[in-house]
């Protein structure tokens, strides 16, 4: 038995220490990459910066910075709606940062659409969700899980009335770490958020270009996408008393999630 | 409750007394009218507020020309909001000697030492009204015009009296509709008892202000009161209800009507008519006055302008008031104020203004002026306020605050904070450290240190329980597996050859022990019984065993405890019941 718990134990550290890293790597490559790019946006090049953060997010770069950045080089553009874009995905990375909220809420008071997402009772509650990205609330539920486990390690120890009232106050905050992390992780893989990307586009009531015109929405709205078909896809306004939905050209907007990102 | 009876009474004792102490004291003097005939008898009343008593009765000034007769007094006390009113009434009846106008009082209270002095009153008495010689019976009315010439928007006094004899009731007024003229009600009826044609009756007064719009001549409809008039009912029989106290009564309805009146309304002259004359008719003062007369520049003074007087009060104009040069002038809202008297309308308008003078020195403040048609000498006046003039000191210089900077010798004047004004739009840059890439990655944090923190917890606890458990469960095992050889090992002990009987108590023993985990040393058969019964085992099992124990025990008792005895096949079947039974 004392056997076998030592060889779980080292199986444990050798899956930390070899597998723990698996973000890719910096290399040098990328790191000149990400300069020239900088290079290219200071003097104006903004095409090109843009291809050389795309080039870095494909190779494994998913980082909010770059597309905070790149998110720039689209607005000095006057592509607000990619600029949009990408400014949400940098948010789902980096909510917190204050220069892309400022840049976001900037991008966001140009566009031309008044349309306002209905605030959920889940996202009332955990209202700090939105500020947190998936990472720090990871930290927050593992520091919170030493404590827990620690708490309960005294408990098994010691039968005195703090290490009882201790136990509850950490697994009280330990369940709301763990629900708020769940929740973000939920919120991230079912974000079914789009950007349209066209200047004007128009909704329609169906899948071909001959049905009847619905409205018409402008660069950088943010709609709810649903489904695909034959190059057109299902979006709805994110506002739910409006229940406005029809169908829009694929190409002319883009969802939140990248494909590849999961 | 005796106890609280006592608080309720100590407390309302301590009211009583100690209300004419908090209270201030005050005498007023009321007349029941304010014209009478001579041979009238006025009723006139002495209030005294805030006291319960006087030194002495009240003693009546100015009253040389009149018969005074003393009613009699009452007092009174009221608890209004919580607040205490304590007074006493003196009631005195007037008999007039002579016609003409008096000023009655004022009167004199002595209280508490201290001598009171209350209000005067006018009472105008005229003579009697030349009689008729019709007896107008018990119940009439009279109308009467206190001028019968007026000017347009002069007010005549139009007064109605009711003489009855009888007990009245359910009184109602019906006046005459009469285009250009406004009836408008003095004060509240007033009651008093008087006389007409030599005859003594109780008489109700009632008085309008007549108001003209309009000239020429303006008849008046008589006036018409209906009301029920008590009518005592004849009894046959005198008997207990007779008595006038209990005396019921049935009343008729009566209307009465006044004599028709003529109003002749003249116009106003055109003759020195005021360009800007406003419409006022009666008789005006103008005052005013200023406060304070000295002030520093950027102060402010208030100057007050006070017009009052009889007439159409509500036709004074707001006085316009030209601003001076190096005075601001700020206009307060003008206040009016109507009193209704027997003699008709009265009041006054009060205007305020602000005057904040701007720089030094003595200003003249120009006069107000107001015309009007003055009724009683029957043209246009003007009246003005005084001259006044104000002295303006020099003002208190604002003091820039400035800081000096006495190293470098440069001033820095302090600024007053503005709001932000922006002034364009546009977004933040990039971000180019090198050390923001990777930092915000969508990929959850790894490493030693995290998933250390992340799972070592749980990994340890983990340990540390199942290490507490097992602990205790190995021991637990142990005593199990004791428990499960001990039968074994007993039934193996039986098979032997030439098992003795001690060697066979002495098996026996060791099996309870370590079937049942005691540590018994010695074991007596009663005492093996119970152990057995208590564990579960069968009770005539258990008589089995005690029998075989009482059989080893007489063997070893008696000396044959070293010899071989046959009990150990059936000891062995009986372990044998007992593993079943208690399992």
């Amino acid at each position: 038995m004392k056997r076998s718990i030592c060889v779980s134990i080292a199986i444990f550290f050798m899956v930390c220490f070899f597998g723990s890293d698996t973000m890719a790597l910096q290399t040098s490559e990328s790191e000149e990459l990400f300069f020239s790019s900088n290079q290219a946006y200071r003097q104006g090049r903004f095409q090109e910066a843009i291809d050389g953060y795309g080039r870095l997010i494909h190779a494994g770069h998913k980082d909010g910075n770059l597309y905070y950045n790149m998110g720039n080089a689209y607005f000095r553009l006057g592509q607000l709606g990619r600029a949009i874009l990408s400014y949400e995905r940098a948010r789902l990375l980096i909510p917190g940062d204050a220069d892309l909220n400022f840049n976001l809420n900037y991008a966001h008071d140009k566009t031309q659409d008044a349309v306002s997402e209905s605030q959920d009772l889940v996202g009332m509650t955990f209202f700090w969700l939105k500020d947190l990205s998936l990472g720090e609330l990871l930290w927050g539920f593992a520091i919170l899980n030493l404590l827990f486990w620690t708490t309960l390690l005294i408990r098994l120890f010691s039968r005195f009335e703090w290490t009882y009232y201790a136990c509850l106050i950490s697994m009280i905050l330990w369940i709301i770490a763990g629900a708020s992390f769940g929740l973000k992780w939920y919120e991230l893989n079912t974000d079914n958020r789009a950007v349209i990307l066209e200047q004007e586009v128009n909704i329609l009531a169906g899948p071909d270009i001959r049905d009847t015109v619905l409205f018409k929405l402008h660069a950088g709205t943010i709609v709810h996408y649903e489904r695909s078909e034959d190059g057109w896809s299902l979006v709805s306004l994110p506002d739910k008393r409006s229940k406005n939905r029809g169908w829009v050209k694929t190409e002319a907007v883009e969802p939140f999630i990248e494909k590849n990102q999961g | 409750m005796k106890r609280s009876i006592l608080v309720l009474l100590a407390l309302f004792q301590f009211m009583l007394i100690s209300c004419p102490a908090r209270a201030d004291v005050s005498v007023s003097m009321r007349l029941d009218r304010e014209e009478a005939v001579i041979a009238d008898s006025i009723s006139m009343v002495v209030s005294i507020a805030g006291a319960r008593k006087s030194d002495s009765t009240p003693v009546l000034k100015g009253m040389e020309d009149f018969d005074i007769t003393q009613g009699g007094t009452s007092s009174r006390f009221e608890v209004i909001n919580g607040q205490v009113n304590s007074g006493i009434d003196y009631t005195f009846f007037l008999q007039p000697k002579r016609t003409g106008t008096f000023e009655i009082g004022p009167v004199e209270v002595t209280v508490d030492g201290k001598t009171h002095r209350s209000n005067t009153a006018t009472l105008t008495v005229v003579k009697q009204p030349e009689s008729s010689g019709i007896n107008r019976g018990p119940l009439f009315l009279t109308a009467g015009l206190s001028s019968t010439k007026v000017y347009v928007e002069e007010q005549s006094i139009y007064t109605l009296k009711l003489y009855h004899q009888t007990r009245v009731s359910n009184i109602s007024l019906d006046l005459p509709d009469i285009e250009h003229l406004t009836f408008r009600q003095l004060g509240k009826p007033i009651e008093y008892q008087g006389f007409y044609n030599g005859r003594s009756y109780d008489v109700v007064e009632v008085r309008y202000a007549l108001i003209p719009s309009g000239e020429g001549i303006c008849g008046i409809e008589p006036s018409r009161i209906k009301m029920t008039v008590a009518q005592p009912e004849h009894r046959s029989r005198r008997g207990f209800f007779d008595d006038p106290f209990f005396s019921f009564s049935t009343g008729r309805p009566v209307t009465v009507a006044s004599e028709p009146l003529e109003l002749n309304v003249l116009p106003l002259p055109d003759k020195g008519k005021p360009s800007d004359f406003s419409g006022l008719v009666g008789s005006f003062k103008i005052n005013s006055r200023l406060e304070p007369n000295t002030i520093k520049a950027g102060e402010s003074a208030t100057l007050t302008v006070l017009v009052n007087g009889r007439g159409n009060v509500n036709r004074i104009p707001d006085l316009k008031w030209p601003e001076p040069d190096h005075i601001k002038v700020y206009a307060d809202e003008p206040v009016l104020k109507v009193k209704e008297d027997a003699k008709g309308l009265s009041g006054s308008k009060t205007m305020k203004w602000a005057l904040v003078p701007e720089k030094e020195g003595r200003y003249k403040i120009p006069p107000l002026s107001l015309n009007f048609f003055d009724t009683e000498i029957h043209q246009y006046r003007e009246i003005e306020t005084s001259r006044l003039s104000i002295s303006v000191l020099p003002g208190e210089v604002k003091q820039i605050h400035a800081s000096t900077d006495h190293s470098n010798g440069q001033k820095i004047e302090s600024h007053a904070k503005k709001a932000v004004k922006e002034l364009g739009h546009d977004i933040l840059p990039i971000h180019t450290s090198i050390k923001d890439l990777g930092k915000g990655s969508i990929i959850p944090p790894g490493g030693l240190v995290f998933w250390f923190v992340f799972i070592g917890p749980f990994f340890i606890y983990a340990v540390a329980f199942l290490g507490l458990k097992f602990g205790k469960k190995s021991d637990r095992s142990l005593a199990t597996l004791t428990a499960k050889k001990a039968a074994k090992k007993f039934i193996k002990k039986c098979r032997q050859d030439g098992l003795s009987s001690s060697d066979l108590a002495l098996s026996f023993r060791t099996y309870l022990n370590e079937r049942f985990n005691l540590s018994l040393g010695s074991l007596t058969s009663k005492e093996a019984a119970e152990i057995l019964k208590s564990e579960g085992a069968d009770l005539d099992t258990a008589r089995k065993i005690l029998a075989i124990l009482k059989r080893l025990e007489d063997a070893v008792y008696t000396g044959r405890g070293q010899k071989a005895c046959a009990l150990g096949e059936d000891a062995s079947q009986l372990v044998r019941q007992i593993e079943k039974e208690i399992r």
